[in-house]
């Protein structure tokens, strides 16, 4: 039911706009809740590096003194993924196209981390 | 001490590569009684040339009569056996205590060729008349010593791999379970 409840949560990001080309839904400790991933990707490395790299990102901003971590993003040639805790125990990732909106996608990608953090 | 170590296991293998074969642990046992009285002078002239390396002082100052007695007791071993799992499990504490004590890797094996040496003149001292047994006495204590090392050198490269791992969780702020589930996800 609630892996239903996750999955809607998903599909309507990634309809919210078309320069998400993924999403998926991470327990802090690297596995996959949930995920609308595009054929090929593999979910355990999707999972588990989404949920590595939070963790280091949330190390680096209390580190570097940049306070609680609000989400990473990572930019490369062929795009984004962005990542943002969606409560305390599961992480929201997310691959962008590399012209995609970063504002509205930073605005959608907050509200469905609330969504998820009020289901979980 | 790991946990999930197969001492059974690695007994098996040190002993493969080292040639502890039941004839050469034998004549570990049926020396003891002669060398015994000898082992507390090849201690002494241990510790007298590891006091003429000064990248050993740090490790020395103060506890040499300590180490002595340890170093003693562990040669003492090395002609009474039991040369079974206990043995092993034995070597391999000694090697995680000596990442924990950040030993250099080095020693294990220098100090190791020490010892060797001079069992090696202790032996010719005591066996010049019998060739043959003089032959035997030295490669089982080469045997021994080299199975000793193997296991430690063996748990030392283990502990150290454990070691940096926590150090590297611990910067990251990664959970072991965490961890564990990537190397899994990239296991293939």
């Amino acid at each position: 039911m609630r892996a239903d409840m996750l999955s809607t949560i998903l599909n309507e990001l990634n309809g919210s706009s078309a320069d998400i080309e993924a999403s998926a839904i991470i327990s802090t400790d690297g596995l996959t809740m949930a995920s609308a991933l595009p054929e090929g990707f593999d979910e355990d490395r999707v999972g588990a590096m989404s949920a590595a790299m939070l963790s280091l990102g949330d190390r680096t901003a209390s580190e570097l003194g940049r306070g609680t971590l609000d989400q990473v993003l990572i930019k490369g040639e062929s795009g984004y993924v962005l990542m943002a805790y969606a409560g305390s125990e599961s992480v929201l990732t997310i691959l962008a196209k590399t012209n995609a909106k970063l504002g509205l996608i930073f605005l959608d990608v907050k509200r469905a981390a609330e969504q998820v953090a009020n289901l979980i | 001490m790991s946990e999930t170590q197969d001492f059974e296991a690695l007994t098996r293998y040190a002993k493969a590569f080292t040639g502890l074969t039941p004839e050469r642990e034998a004549c570990l046992l049926e020396v003891s009684e002669q060398l015994q009285p000898l082992l507390a002078t090849v201690t002494d002239k241990f510790y007298e040339q590891l006091g003429h390396i000064p990248e050993t002082a740090p490790f020395l100052e103060g506890r040499v009569d300590t180490l002595k007695k340890s170093h003693l007791a562990w040669i003492q071993s090395l002609f009474t056996g039991p040369f079974d799992i206990s043995c092993t499990e034995l070597m391999y504490k000694v090697g995680d205590i000596h990442v924990k004590v950040h030993l250099p890797v080095e020693f294990m094996a220098g100090a190791m060729s020490m010892i060797n040496n001079e069992l090696i003149l202790l032996v010719i001292e005591q066996f010049a008349d019998d060739q043959e047994k003089m032959a035997l006495v030295l490669t089982s204590i080469n045997s021994i010593t080299s199975f000793s090392l193997f296991v430690m050198q063996q748990s030392y490269q283990e502990s150290t791999v454990a070691e940096e791992l926590d150090k590297f969780l611990r910067i990251s702020g990664m959970s072991r379970v965490l961890f564990t589930n990537l190397a899994n996800a990239y296991s293939d």
